[in-house]
């Protein structure tokens, strides 16, 4: 592989950045109500507000606003959360860990729900077992996220009692074992995503001319399966994959909420609602950092399949 | 029956009995809250996700009763008020203590009341605006008063006149209050009840028995009975009964008003409607012009008093709170002190329709109304006003909006109606009063309400020493209100929390405060 790729694709997120930058000040202000308003409620009185946009910098122009917000972040500082007043790094710092724990395990989960079950449809496609399995997972597309979530926490949760109902536990081990639910739901939605196309791929695959071709040299069906099959078959999943994990942290946010997981999904939500300036920004900045990140490692994974995407 | 076996069980019962009253002391309880808080600092804290909480950290001179009509000592043992009302004169307990060990001192007094009151200092410093000046000597703290003030008493018991350590506080680091106010606040040392020990932000917060508090139980030991209080953020209201069900949590805030009957009927759990003040209505625009310059119907009171009585509160009250709810008799709610039961609007179609011909609106009018988008109870509570106003041809449009930008426009007069809710925060009519009624506080909750009557009273009372005589200025005031009616009077509702069958002693005064003093957990 070569390393000026990677390096080109990484500068080619800093314009990335910027624009996100500027989208989301711009948009983040044209909503109506401000943080000043948001934090105070229904009973404060104008000269209080007023007082406290003050304080928040929020009476100034907004070229203005914007110059300080750009010069904190140059200096690596994402601003004081006006709701919470702690800085917003520190808050990310402490909830992102959660959410990228809750992301992984899911698309871990998924990817094992979804392989094995794939290649089972494909090979024995058109027949019941494929049927069942497609059926099974078009429910877990239609079916909202919060919905299965709320089904598996009455059932596995509350009525037999084998995994806690929500939270988030202090140790890796305890991290695995609350997370397993709210990873299942999120996992079990993107199993069903990545199973179509895997199952469409294996069965494009499996009547390709060289798979009839290490069919004809005797090799095992097994090895035909994982050597040649999956292998080609996967290119298309991992972009799939990479794509989908946007979709995940955008679905962290409802499973976040259902299960309690103090995740940054969560806190995003919270920001919006209070009109919590610094919190938006710092958080869309850091989402448009890991889906560029995501994007970029999902390239190099499929340059490493297809090696010709590098030339591309 | 012989006689030994009589004496055995006698013995026995007197046993069980004598068990059943002694208190459990120790254990940790965890509860559910729907939403964490913000700032947990009494003079600059924003909302009731802070306030709710801070009194199990900070103490305050005084101490709000738990049925919210009166006060009752606290960090003050007694205090008496000059004759001619113009000094309180506060008198310490003796060897109180801050949660770390040392020693409440009147300096400390003097000190945190003087921040609390300090007009630079947060939304909440009006309470003690009456106050000019403090000393402090010995164990007794000296107010100072511009004029008598029969409310000093509630709002020296409420969060914002906590009283805090002068020296930790100004140890903090940051160059000025505000900046000292977030580092304290991270590690708050008060002398409530119980202290912070561990917070992690939107997850949990966990608060350790203070073991310097005052207050002795039922044993002759100091309170608190329990070891500790264990805060769980689950904000989604399913979860949380789903985890209170497990047996993972011993109590539950906010429980959705249509889960409460399911909830009598769990032997496991006891469900509690705890009386509150919070009130629920419909504010009305009630300027000539709206915002867009276009005309007003509910500009005329006859509009507004129509409306009243198009509402069906009985029914309301059954749809949306599942019977939990009883009908607003007066703009503040039964549990306020100096309410007074107006005769009100009853339901009457009839009488509607009369006022709204005489209003020359007898062929009704569009009317639209502010929602929070989101909520259930918006939306059951508008639908069914729709077809209650429907039957005498006001049509009601529904907008919803999310809750800061219902702030936003309401701020700017610009909406024509909207829900919305209210708790007080202060054992006084006061407060409620002056946002409701009062011109120039909110220009009366942005209805534009103003009546030279109400103000005059109300100046008054807030100098008016006798409680009779208060009783009577509130009693006109709460009256002239009902009969303007610048809002649609609703209901009052009660705060729903489902707590485990052996928690006892634990409250939410009607302020809301979460009060576990005296809370302990029985084996």
């Amino acid at each position: 592989m070569r390393w000026t790729y990677v390096l080109t694709r990484l500068l080619q997120i800093i314009p990335t950045l910027i624009l996100a930058a500027v989208l989301v000040f711009t948009l983040v202000r044209l909503l109506p109500g401000d943080p000043a308003s948001a934090i105070l409620g229904d009973r404060a009185t104008p000269e209080i507000v007023e007082r406290t946009r003050r304080e928040l910098g929020l009476d100034q122009p907004l070229p203005v606003q914007f110059a300080r917000f750009v010069g904190r972040l140059l200096q690596g500082d994402f601003g004081i959360s006006t709701s919470l007043k702690v800085p917003v790094l520190r808050l990310i710092a402490e909830r992102l860990p959660v959410t990228l724990f809750l992301t992984l395990y899911a698309a871990v989960l998924g990817a094992l729900l979804a392989v094995p079950l794939a290649v089972l449809a494909a090979v024995r496609r058109n027949t019941w077992v494929d049927a069942v399995i497609r059926a099974v997972f078009q429910v877990g597309l239609s079916l909202p996220v919060f919905y299965i979530a709320l089904q598996l926490l009455t059932l596995l949760g509350a009525r037999l009692g084998w995994f806690p109902i929500g939270g988030y536990g202090d140790t890796f081990a305890e991290h695995l074992y609350y997370l397993f639910l709210p990873a299942l739901t999120l996992g079990f939605n993107l199993a069903a995503v990545l199973m179509r196309t895997l199952r469409a791929s294996i069965i494009e695959v499996l009547t390709a001319e060289y798979v009839d071709f290490a069919r004809a040299k005797g090799l095992r069906s097994r090895v035909i399966m994982t050597r040649h099959v999956l292998r080609n078959a996967m290119i298309s999943t991992v972009t799939l994959l990479g794509l989908n994990i946007g979709a995940l942290i955008g679905g962290a946010v409802i499973t976040e909420t259902v299960f309690a997981i103090p995740g940054v999904g969560r806190l995003m939500v919270d920001a919006i609602f209070g009109r919590d300036y610094p919190v938006i920004q710092g958080l869309t900045l850091m989402f448009a950092v890991i889906v560029s990140l995501v994007f970029l490692l999902t390239d190099l994974i499929h340059a490493r399949l297809d090696p010709r995407a590098q030339h591309a | 029956m012989n006689r030994f076996t009589r004496l055995t069980l006698a013995l026995g019962a007197a046993l069980t009995l004598g068990s059943s009253l002694a208190v459990t002391r120790g254990g940790t309880m965890v509860y559910g809250r729907y939403a964490d808080s913000l700032f947990l600092d009494p003079v600059l804290n924003d909302a009731n996700l802070d306030i709710w909480i801070l009194t199990n950290l900070y103490d305050t001179l005084l101490q709000p009763s738990p049925d919210g009509k009166s006060v009752k000592p606290g960090l003050a043992s007694r205090y008496v008020v000059s004759p001619n009302g113009r000094a309180m004169t506060l008198t310490l307990r003796p060897g109180i203590k801050f949660a770390n060990g040392s020693p409440i001192t009147a300096q400390d007094v003097k000190w945190s009341l003087d921040r609390a009151r300090n007009p630079n200092n947060g939304a909440w410093n009006g309470s003690l605006a009456s106050i000019t000046s403090i000393t402090a000597q010995g164990n007794t703290v000296v107010l100072n008063l511009k004029s008598p003030d029969p409310t000093l008493p509630a709002a020296l018991a409420t969060f914002n006149a906590a009283i805090m350590p002068q020296k930790l506080f100004n140890a903090a680091p940051g160059k000025n209050d505000a900046e000292k106010a977030k580092a304290f606040a991270e590690k708050p040392i008060g002398s409530g009840p119980f202290v912070l020990s561990e917070w992690k932000r939107g997850s949990s917060m966990v608060l350790k028995r203070n073991p310097y508090y005052w207050q002795k139980g039922e044993d002759g030991k100091a309170l608190p009975y329990l070891d500790a209080v264990r805060f769980e953020i689950i904000p989604d209201d399913n979860t949380r009964i789903l985890k209170l069900q497990a047996g993972e949590l011993q109590g539950a805030e906010f429980i959705p008003l249509s889960r409460v009957s399911e909830l009598k009927a769990n032997p496991k759990i006891n469900m509690q409607l705890f009386p509150s003040t919070q009130v629920n209505f419909i504010t009305m625009n009630n300027r000539p012009k709206l915002k867009n310059g276009s005309a007003n119907p509910l500009s005329d009171v006859r509009v507004r008093q129509a409306l009243n009585y198009a509402t069906n509160k009985d029914a309301l009250i059954q749809v949306v709170t599942y019977g939990t709810g009883k009908p607003m008799r007066s703009f503040m709610s039964s549990t306020t002190p100096l309410f007074t039961a107006q005769q009100g609007y009853p339901y009457d179609v009839n009488k509607a329709r009369q006022l709204l011909q005489a209003a020359g609106f007898g062929n009704g009018f569009e009317v639209s109304c502010l929602a929070t988008s989101g909520s259930a109870n918006d939306l059951a509570l508008l639908t069914a006003l729709q077809q209650m106003w429907g039957q005498v041809g006001v049509r009601l449009k529904i907008e919803q909006v999310d809750a800061a930008t219902k702030t936003a426009r309401y701020r700017e007069n610009d909406f024509q109606m909207r829900t919305a809710g209210w708790t007080n925060d202060i054992n006084d009519p006061s407060q409620i009063t002056s946002y409701f009624a009062i011109y120039e506080n909110v220009e009366s909750l942005h209805t534009g309400f103003k009546n030279a009557e109400v103000e005059k009273l109300f100046a008054q009372s807030q100098s008016e020493t006798s409680r009779v005589k208060r009783a009577g200025q509130y009693r006109r005031i709460q009256d002239i209100y009902m009969k303007a009616s610048p809002i649609v009077f609703l209901y009052e509702t009660p705060y729903p929390v489902a707590l485990a069958k052996n928690v006892r002693g634990f409250v939410q005064i009607p302020l809301g405060n979460n009060i576990f003093t005296a809370t302990s957990l029985e084996k």
